[in-house]
């Protein structure tokens, strides 16, 4: 028995190893064809360290975008958005020519939702494979970790959803995602704004926040500074009273007591500072207990399963930079439509659950609009100098209009993010009236 | 051995220095250094969890809890306050390795906290400093830390050369500590720990030094090598830092590589470190966690000692096999890059460990000291053997009480050994022979009652305290060090007796002892390859060899058929001429009459009849308590 | 008041917890195996109701006449492999740690990594809750705690009552001696693991009725499930499920009292103390 089980170990050995040199050779591209390493040079013979190609006009070779996302492991449910909307992008623009008139080849690994990981993989991509540009990976932390690596290589960084604009020093990174310089003033008062609307239909607040990255950010401000502007500070200073003050950590599970302590608070508006289906638990929870806050409003949460609780979740707020409603869509460029449909489709094919194209995958077609732009407006994939072009002329972007960026904020332009709710089955932008497609409504009961 | 190991460790060093200049000459991709120093990174991390786990069996759960106090010492104090990066790192070590010591002292006083308990506890800690961490604003809050890039030395001009070089330094001081405490009594004291904790303690090990010393090392070194990687992070967060990657990782590596061995946690890091990264890089989407599951299986399955020790049963095969595919992979152009090559190689050789057969199995280090040369060490006490016979009175036990629960083993037994007595210690089952043994080389307290050697009371003395001082004991079932061979078993007990002796000559002190009981030609041989009878005789070997001046004997005869006890009455015989009194625990009354010169009879935890063995044997009172149970009283 | 409805509330979670730890324990104290494929089969479980349930539309609780069977077997076959390769404590935990990894790769490769939730039709549970008086006691938790305790007593029972219960407390203890008195322990460990894998498949199933399924879950368990079972004493029933109720309940509390951030620190301390103090677990058995 022991000898078949070693034969089996080697032989399984050998297949696995055959398996990786097949893998070797192989990187993923846009729409999935295998295609060559960038590295074609198989000998250890010296290589140049990162010098990016500075052909000005289309010398034939493709034109590699290196990055990672989170394709498996905590952050792989809005991984796979951007990965289908970085996709999408990379077919349409190299449908109309490629960029500098090269087709476009993105090569995208997997950093398992793991920070450590994201480092190496972006020195390997960018040392080692010798990609021409770089596209940020998704969260905070792995932006934050791939920033100075891009930064030490000279590399321009577009990423799509690190809003914590204090901490993203690098003049060359741009956001994809912007909501100004300062969200934590910015949220808490656009939220105070379209409070005031309601003529003093909510007057109190429960305040609940992941405590970690952004949200923390949102709810706190600055960790040591208490005087940093924050929800917890602006929206009493805005006449709304704050009844609880509720932190929790990250992979919380006990919601049926905050839930107690929610209902027990017996606020207006229930602000829960939170990602993924965290909001969905506490309303879970609050039913349970028999209790529906009049209503809600939820920062960064996962937009499906919200949508999936029905009644429950009507009236749910949140932010957006994007919501393809009939009315904004008639507004845009057909292309819009196009894209919207499009993305539907091929969600539904890959089965992610959720198929609409909104914020995220807005963020995402930004950042890659950003980066497109800035090679051609510098002719060239040189890091510097598409950084140069960008801070000279700045983006036209498709769903977030013209944007500009400036160091001084560190990129961050001007947001034109509005806050978005449940309004039958579906996320409707309500806030500020001016882009909304629907009514803000009140709350309930 | 020696050798070998040395040469390594300057190759690495050497390998360290000369890389970061190999690569401004020839300008190789700075990918490599990165991926080098991830190998680093690990190799310090498992080296030093292998270092209190892999040598000493307790298993820690907790490698997160000394890698969070670094990243985060390193994160507050120069990533916030601003400190010199080499100063931070320096109080992160400090302050980890005194987090060891504080567990150490909670988890190693309580003879309970043994195997998985101390497993577990060391799981509980990281959650603690986790929720510290985030309910703390000062240290973290939940936000996170952002760490500057470090100012480096001129000379490494790059950031990702300072790294790969620090991390260079912290790993081969991890690998350099390993392999001295392997090759020393550090790292032999936690060995004899892994085999049997209360065997080594009862032979003169310290145990909860050695212990102490371990767990502070591993503290050290995982707090110095965590406070370095957080510089290469640039951003560390609670759930980043303290989630199950670094225990889990630490122990996947470690007893893939191979336990007993300093280098083995390199060996497992660097096999999952590059196939973790091939996987990732190869485009293996949806396939990677398969792939490592499958390959962790299957080398838990087919190599469960680790790759280490199928690569030592061969090692010129295995390193040839790796030099000559890695580079023939490599220059030839086989594969696009040298990682990759390194992976294919590494996954060949790997097959070389499962084949079984090679070199003999090792036991823990080679006995390759050579014949024994002069003998120095005396067997028993010198001033004994003069006074022998004297008759004065060397152990006196008073009123000895022990109650375990509700169960009275011993109701107020008192007893005297005189130097130079053999007394034979006898009673039916139960009747609480071996609980006085226990009681007398300290494994246990008596409820009430003193017990005092020389005059000196040793009632609540650690047993390894009670050792140096000069009683010794054997075990009815024999528990040699499994993992030793029948000489090191022995040279144990010298290396850690009143005068600490060096391994080297331990080992060839152990000789005599082991001729005196004749056992001298299995001297190589491991436990598991040599009878009972030769088991027992390595018991009283390994129990003279502390130089006792009483030993006590518990059923050393037991299941040897007549041949082989006649053979053990000698060995007795021979011990106690060398000037060893003997308290002797038997069932085989001829045996006891043959060697005894008193008998203390026990009945029910208490004295039933003392005296000269003719006399107390046909003391009806006696014969009665044996008859009276089934006990073996029709003892030849 | 809000207290005794978050004490309530979280002992009821905490019996979810309970449930989970039970399997785990009597696989450690029985088995001396640290099978973290346990999660895995929890988590296969999970998804394979939430597949059945709308696909084939069985009805979520009902999805056990399947799974429980197929972890059953799954079960057993796990401790068969360990029995054959003839398995150490660590490397089995290692070994089930790769069960571990695949499962999550392969549970992610068919169901995606988003978050899945049964629909309200599928699932009423989610919502509901039994009042009594003011508190209120939550159906999914609820469901969880009558499982639990069902199963706690089922075990308890057994390993009382029966020779084959009464031959794994002694396998437990010794192996050498307890095979020595002709214990096929082989069997016996083969079909105790496959109930601990059926057990698994309860838990499962609990988990789509109460939220939301991720891949990733097993590692958000691992703390607290290992929590329990060090508290209820390793190979303990009843001190498992009185353990998860009371770090559920303490949990609970804590997290309204102070913060949620809070809870981890005290359970933990807690586990922390009770290894130092009580090394057998909060509720020892007696005679244990």
């Amino acid at each position: 028995m022991r000898r078949r089980a070693r034969i089996l170990a080697i032989v399984s050995a050998l297949a696995l190893v055959a398996a990786a040199c097949a893998g070797d050779s192989t990187t993923t591209t846009a729409g999935g064809t295998p295609g060559t390493t960038a590295a074609t040079d198989t000998t250890v013979a010296p290589s140049t360290t990162a010098a990016p190609s500075t052909t000005a006009e289309g010398s034939g070779d493709p034109i590699v975008v290196g990055g990672t996302l989170s394709l498996t492991g905590a952050f792989a449910a809005t991984g796979a958005i951007h990965k289908l909307a970085g996709d999408m992008f990379v077919e349409r623009l190299n449908a109309a020519g490629g960029l500098l008139g090269r087709e476009v080849q993105w090569n995208l690994l997997d950093d398992e939702s793991d920070t450590a990981n994201v480092a190496p993989l972006y020195e390997q991509l960018i040392s080692q494979d010798q990609v021409d540009l770089i596209m940020g990976p998704y969260a905070t932390p792995n932006i934050l970790a791939a920033m100075p690596v891009a930064e030490r290589y000279g590399y321009t960084l577009p990423q799509h959803t690190a809003v914590l604009a204090p901490l993203m020093t690098y003049a060359c990174q741009f956001p994809g995602w912007s909501i100004g310089p300062e969200p934590n003033s910015f949220i808490p008062n656009q939220i105070a704004d379209a409070l005031d609307s309601l003529d003093g239909a909510v007057s109190t607040v429960a305040l609940l926040t992941n405590e970690s990255g952004s949200t923390a950010f949102v709810s706190y401000g600055i960790a040591d500074d208490p005087d940093d502007p924050s929800t917890l500070n602006i929206l009493p200073e805005r006449g709304y009273e704050i009844v609880a003050d509720i932190p929790y950590p990250p992979g919380y599970e006990d919601w049926g007591s905050t839930a107690a302590q929610v209902r027990d608070a017996n606020a207006d508006l229930v602000l829960v500072n939170g990602l993924g289906v965290e909001a969905n638990s506490l309303i879970d929870a609050m039913q349970q207990l028999d209790y529906a806050p009049p209503m809600m409003f939820a920062l960064f949460p996962a937009p499906g399963p919200l949508l999936g609780l029905g009644d429950a979740a009507q009236g749910t707020l949140s932010v957006s930079i994007f919501e393809p409603n009939e009315p904004i869509l008639e507004q845009m460029d057909p292309e819009v439509g196009e894209i919207v449909d499009e993305f539907a489709e091929r969600a539904a094919a890959e089965e992610i659950p959720y198929t609409v194209f909104e914020t995220q995958a807005a963020a995402s077609w930004n950042a890659w609009e950003i980066l497109a732009q800035g090679v051609e407006g510098a002719g060239s994939t040189d890091g510097q100098g598409i950084c140069d072009s960008l801070h000279s002329t700045g983006a036209d972007l498709t769903f977030s209009g013209a944007v500009t960026f400036d160091t001084a904020v560190n990129n961050f332009w001007e947001t034109t993010e509005g806050l978005k709710q449940i309004q039958g089955s579906e996320w409707v932008m309500v806030w500020p009236e001016d882009i909304a497609a629907g009514t803000l409504a009140g709350p309930t009961g | 051995m020696r050798h070998k190991g040395w040469m390594a460790l300057v190759g690495i060093a050497v390998a360290l220095v000369a890389l970061p200049a190999i690569r401004h000459a020839t300008e190789f991709p700075m990918f490599y250094l990165i991926f080098l120093s991830g190998i680093l990174f690990w190799t310090a991390q498992s080296t030093s969890w292998n270092i209190l786990s892999g040598y000493s069996g307790y298993f820690s759960f907790g490698q997160g809890a000394f890698f969070g106090v670094g990243v985060y010492t390193m994160a507050v104090l120069f990533g916030r306050q601003g400190m010199s990066w080499w100063a931070a790192a320096l109080v992160a070590g400090i302050a980890s390795m005194l987090l060891g010591l504080a567990i150490g002292t909670i988890a190693f006083r309580l003879r309970s906290l043994r195997g998985e308990i101390f497993a577990l506890l060391t799981l509980a800690i990281p959650f603690i400093l986790a929720s510290v961490a985030r309910l703390s604003k000062t240290i973290d809050g939940g936000q996170g830390i952002v760490i500057p890039v470090p100012v480096a030395p001129s000379f490494l001009s790059q950031f990702q050369e300072f790294v790969f070089v620090v991390s260079g330094v912290v790993a081969l001081f991890a690998l350099a500590v390993a392999y001295w405490m392997q090759h020393t009594r550090y790292g032999w004291a936690l060995f004899t720990i892994r085999d049997d904790e209360d065997v080594a303690e009862g032979l003169g090990v310290p145990t909860f030094f050695h212990k102490m010393i371990a767990i502070g090392v591993t503290g050290l070194i995982a707090g110095v090598s965590g406070a370095v990687f957080a510089l290469q992070l640039g951003f560390v967060s609670v759930e980043g830092t303290f989630n199950l990657d670094v225990p889990l990782f630490v122990i996947v590596m470690s007893v893939l590589g191979g336990r007993g061995h300093w280098a083995g946690p390199m060996v497992g890091a660097i096999y999952v470190y590059t196939l973790q990264n091939r996987l990732a890089s190869g485009g293996f989407e949806g396939w990677s966690l398969i792939v490592l599951g499958v390959i962790l299986v299957l080398v838990m399955l087919l190599a469960p000692q680790g790759l280490m020790a199928g690569f030592r049963r061969r090692p010129w095969l295995s390193a040839s096999v790796f030099v000559v595919i890695f580079l023939g992979l490599w220059l030839l152009g086989v594969t696009t890059d040298p990682v990759t090559s390194l992976a294919l190689a590494l996954g060949v050789t790997a097959v070389i460990a499962f084949m079984p057969g090679g070199r003999r199995r090792l036991s823990q280090g080679e006995s390759d000291t050579g014949p024994a040369q002069e003998h120095h060490a005396p067997v028993g006490d010198e001033a004994t053997a003069e006074r022998a016979g004297t008759g004065r009175p060397l152990l006196v036990a008073q009123d000895v009480v022990k109650t375990f629960g509700g169960v009275r083993a011993l109701r107020g037994v008192s007893m005297a050994v005189h130097e130079g007595e053999l007394v034979g210690l006898v009673g039916p089952n139960g009747s609480g022979k071996t609980t006085l043994v226990n009681l007398i080389s300290g494994a246990f307290r008596p409820t009430t009652g003193t017990i005092s050697l020389d005059g000196e009371g040793i009632v609540g003395s650690t047993p390894h305290r009670i050792a140096h001082l000069g009683i010794a004991r054997t075990y009815q079932i024999p528990r040699p060090f499994t993992s030793l061979t029948v000489r090191d078993n022995v040279a144990m007990a010298i290396m850690f007796g009143r005068e600490p002796l060096s391994l080297d000559v331990s080992r060839r002190a152990a000789v005599e002892y082991l001729d005196l009981v004749g056992i001298g030609g299995r001297a190589d041989a491991l436990p598991g390859e040599i009878n009972l009878h030769q088991r027992q005789l390595l018991e009283m070997a390994r129990a003279i060899a502390t130089r006792p001046s009483l030993l006590l004997l518990d059923e050393a005869l037991a299941g040897l058929n007549p041949v082989e006890i006649d053979n053990a009455v000698d060995v007795v015989r021979r011990i106690r001429r060398s000037g060893v009194s003997i308290v002797l625990v038997e069932h085989l009354l001829r045996v006891v009459n043959q060697l005894a010169t008193r008998i203390v009879v026990l009945d029910h935890g208490l004295e039933l009849a003392e005296g000269e063995p003719a006399v107390v044997m046909s003391d009806p009172a006696v014969v009665k308590a044996y008859l009276g149970r089934r006990a073996d009283a029709a003892g030849e | 008041m809000i207290e005794l409805q978050a004490a309530v509330s979280g002992a009821l979670n905490g019996s979810l917890f309970a449930l989970m730890a039970l399997g785990l324990s009597l696989a450690w104290g029985f088995l001396k195996v640290i099978n973290l494929a346990h999660f895995a089969m929890i988590l296969l479980s999970g998804y394979l109701t939430f597949e059945l349930a709308t696909s084939i539309g069985l009805g979520p609780i009902a999805t056990i006449v399947i799974t429980a069977p197929l972890m059953f077997l799954v079960g057993a076959l796990i401790q068969l492999g360990y029995e054959r390769f003839d398995v150490s404590e660590l490397n089995s935990l290692l070994i089930s740690y790769g069960l571990l990894i695949i499962t999550v790769q392969v549970v992610t490769n068919i169901w995606t990594a988003d978050f899945l939730r049964l629909p309200p039709e599928i699932n009423p549970f989610s919502a509901q809750s039994v009042g009594v008086g003011s508190l209120r006691f939550p159906v999914p938790t609820l469901l969880a705690a009558g499982f639990a305790v069902v199963l706690v007593v089922t075990a308890a029972l057994v390993l009382e009552r029966t020779y084959a219960g009464r031959a794994l407390q002694a396998f437990g203890q010794d192996r050498e001696i307890a095979s020595a008195f002709g214990i096929d322990h082989r069997l016996l460990g083969v079909l105790l693991a496959g109930a601990v894998g059926a057990s698994a498949a309860i838990a499962g199933m609990l988990f789509p009725i109460g939220g939301t399924l991720t891949p990733d879950l097993p590692f958000e368990w691992i703390g607290l499930v290992f929590a329990i079972v060090i508290l209820g004493g390793i190979g303990n029933v009843t001190g498992t499920l009185y353990a998860g109720l009371l770090v559920g309940a303490i949990s609970g509390l804590v997290a309204v009292v102070w913060t949620p951030s809070t809870s981890p620190f005290v359970v933990f301390s807690l586990v922390v103390l009770a290894l130092v103090f009580r090394p057998k677990g909060l509720f020892p058995q007696k005679g244990g």
